[in-house]
């Protein structure tokens, strides 16, 4: 019997020594193969069917709450979203605010008196924060949604009456597959993120999964640096694991914004050449460190297409349609290969082709 | 060597002594990473702009005002930098004079409405700090500012000396500076008779008004100084980070007041402060911690330094 079973285990030993490499080639083409779909100029799909939206929209309103005007990325989703609700000729105001819950309160409150029909909770205005008023809102007849907030995944939070996704799960996977492809493998990463964002769950699963099953050899170390701590934190949480850690390749600071605090500690610590920056969110200045060199890539949504797509699920929502789970805004991997397509300096919009744009106005009939 | 005097030394270089201790204790747990000179320069190296503000905080305070507004200087002047360097292509030279003559502004702006409605340091500096940021997140439109010209850079964090980045360098100057100056010039001295007792000082004919005034546009171009090394750190400007060094900042003024000159806000013990701070949280990054312990780690060694402190000194009644 104990022949039998050693014979078994060194049977299995030659062969697990002989499948891993070829599964280790697996995993990086595989990875490598997922960035090349993600690195071209993105289709446009539509969540839904075609509606008129001016006639529809005429008489409604659209009251848009953001996490924080002060944060570059919201900042521009909402002036795009008032852009467009402007030239389909419906009422739609922005709540502008710091960040703070309670001003996210006052906002929904306003609302309410001001009787808007739909409040959007823009990108992190979470509404598990004021669970009560979004109650009285709904009572009050308004639409409560939150958009780009969950992953495709993730189940509306705090009752609401839709929640509008990203495939954030996705994003995960490219910045993991990124990491993958370009070192055959044998990554030694060090991830930055903020639990108390919602978009984090999904994105870090996204990693996790992608490692655990195209490089489970590779190694990586989850940091979580609450977002009113990136400034004072991150810098010297990076600086830290450069030093405890020789072997670090790869930093990833899930949004890209963190990126601002990374860079210096590995300028600092005279380590670029061989520890780099992957990241997601596409926000211009960071797109603008791709071609400097500080950044090897950023996956871009495009700001003005999450508005289109925002605005199109909010819309459909008041105008009697099915709620959209799915936002399709789509990804891109932005890298110096391809980072001249997103303007000098970079542009929010500039780099997904503009497909979209057509795309959305034949979805409202609002074609020229 | 009597007793009171071991005592006074060993309150003065208290801090210095945990200082080593800090780092023997690191150095022992991982001396393989700890104990390294890339390690110190980043040590060194990254927390410059943090102990540019907690002198230019030193200032007022040891005047007996208080700047709240140095950390939204700080974010202004960067922004400030940012657009003339990348959105308006102008040159360093000019940009350089400009910021800082905007940080003297803030200060005389502070100073003023202090002094002329007697109004406390404390709500005008606040007042002045919000009403800054407010112009800050209007002039970039909330947005991050990138594409700095790179000679910032190359002045603030590429060039190095002895490994460690020059901003480093800056900052050990701006301090010998404070420190004489404080030390010994008749300005300093009527600075700290204009804090100590501004009532004792005009009637001794310091002139108080002017002193504070002073201090405030110093504290002021403190500000500014740290927004462009904060800029040439990060290649870029952002709307509201630079705003969190404050409490940092005046963490590390308190705890300086601890040592190297007891009682009083110097220099040099602002300094060992910050060093001794970032060496903690470094150590602590580098065992793996969460980062949750720098905050414990920040905090109880603030606490834990002022009481040692007062217990070395008899437990002396102080005003800082």
């Amino acid at each position: 019997m104990m022949r039998y079973l050693s014979t078994t285990a060194i049977a299995s030993t030659v062969l697990l020594a002989l499948a891993l490499p070829a599964f280790a080639q697996d995993g990086t083409a595989t990875a490598a193969a997922n960035i090349a779909a993600y690195s071209g100029i993105p289709a446009f799909v539509a969540a839904g069917d075609p509606f008129d939206a001016k006639a529809c929209m005429a008489d409604k309103s659209i009251f848009t709450i953001p996490a924080s005007s002060a944060i570059p990325f919201i900042k521009t989703i909402t002036d795009h979203k008032a852009e467009i609700a402007g030239a389909l000729g419906f009422k739609h105001e922005v709540w502008e605010n710091q960040g703070n819950p309670t001003q996210w309160i006052q906002g929904i409150e306003y609302a309410v008196n001001n009787k808007f029909n739909l409040v959007s909770l823009l990108a992190g205005a979470d509404p598990r924060f004021f669970e009560p008023q979004v109650k009285a809102a709904q009572e009050a007849g308004l639409k409560v949604v939150v958009s780009h907030l969950t992953g495709l995944e993730q189940d509306a939070p705090a009752g609401v009456d839709a929640a509008t996704a990203i495939d954030y799960r996705k994003a995960g996977e490219l910045m993991a597959d990124w990491t993958i492809a370009k070192t055959g493998g044998k990554v030694n990463a060090l991830v930055v993120v903020s639990n108390e964002a919602l978009s984090t769950d999904s994105i870090v699963s996204g990693l996790t999964e992608a490692f655990k099953t195209r490089c489970p050899d590779c190694v990586f170390e989850i940091v979580n640096v609450p977002i009113t701590d990136w400034a004072t934190k991150i810098q010297p949480t990076v600086a830290g694991a450069l030093q405890s850690n020789p072997n670090l390749n790869y930093v990833i600071p899930i949004y890209d914004s963190m990126s601002t605090f990374v860079t210096p500690a590995i300028a600092i610590a005279a380590k670029g050449d061989a520890v780099k920056v992957v990241t997601f969110n596409g926000t211009p200045f960071v797109l603008d460190l791709i071609r400097d060199g500080s950044v090897e890539m950023d996956i871009g949504e495009n700001l003005d297409w999450i508005a289109h797509a925002m605005l199109d699920a909010e819309m459909r929502l008041l105008c009697g349609l099915a709620p959209i789970r799915d936002s399709k805004v789509p990804l891109r991997v932005f890298s110096a290969a391809n980072i001249g397509e997103a303007g000098s300096p970079a542009d929010a919009a500039k780099g997904y082709g503009d497909a979209y744009v057509k795309g959305y106005q034949d979805l409202w009939k609002i074609s020229q | 060597m009597r007793l009171s005097d071991l005592a006074y030394q060993a309150e003065r270089f208290g801090l210095v002594i945990v200082w080593i201790a800090v780092i023997a204790v690191f150095g022992a747990l991982r001396p393989d990473t700890f104990l390294t000179w890339s390690n110190f320069s980043t040590i060194f190296g990254s927390e410059a702009v943090l102990v540019i503000v907690t002198l230019g905080l030193v200032i007022p305070l040891t005047a007996g005002d208080f700047d709240l507004s140095i950390a939204q200087t700080l974010t202004f002047t960067s922004m400030l930098t940012a657009i003339m360097s990348a959105k308006m292509g102008v040159a360093l030279d000019v940009v350089i004079p400009v910021t800082l003559a905007a940080g003297a502004l803030i200060g005389v702006i502070n100073g003023t409405i202090t002094l002329y409605f007697r109004v406390h340091s404390l709500i005008v500096t606040l007042g002045v700090g919000t009403f800054l940021h407010g112009v800050t997140l209007w002039i970039s439109d909330s947005q991050t500012i990138g594409g700095v010209s790179p000679a910032l850079m190359q002045y603030v964090i590429i060039q190095r000396f002895f490994g460690i980045p020059i901003s480093f360098y800056y900052a050990i100057g701006l301090a010998a500076l404070i420190w004489y100056g404080l030390a010994y010039t008749a300005f300093g001295q009527q600075l700290l008779f204009t804090g100590r007792g501004r009532e004792v000082g005009r009637l001794t004919g310091v002139a108080v008004g002017r002193v504070r005034l002073i201090s405030f546009v110093a504290s002021g171009m403190m500000g500014a100084i740290a927004g462009l090394l904060y800029t040439g750190t990060t290649g870029s400007a952002n709307p509201s980070s630079g705003t969190m060094l404050l409490l940092p900042a005046f963490a590390a003024a308190f705890l300086g007041a601890t040592c190297i000159k007891p009682g009083r806000f110097n220099a040099w013990g602002s300094v060992v402060a910050v060093y001794f701070l970032v060496t903690g949280i470094n150590g602590l990054s580098v065992l793996g911690f969460r980062t949750f312990v720098q905050d414990l780690f920040y905090g109880g060694a603030l606490i834990v330094a002022v009481m040692v402190s007062q217990l070395i000194s008899g437990r002396k009644e102080r005003n800082l």
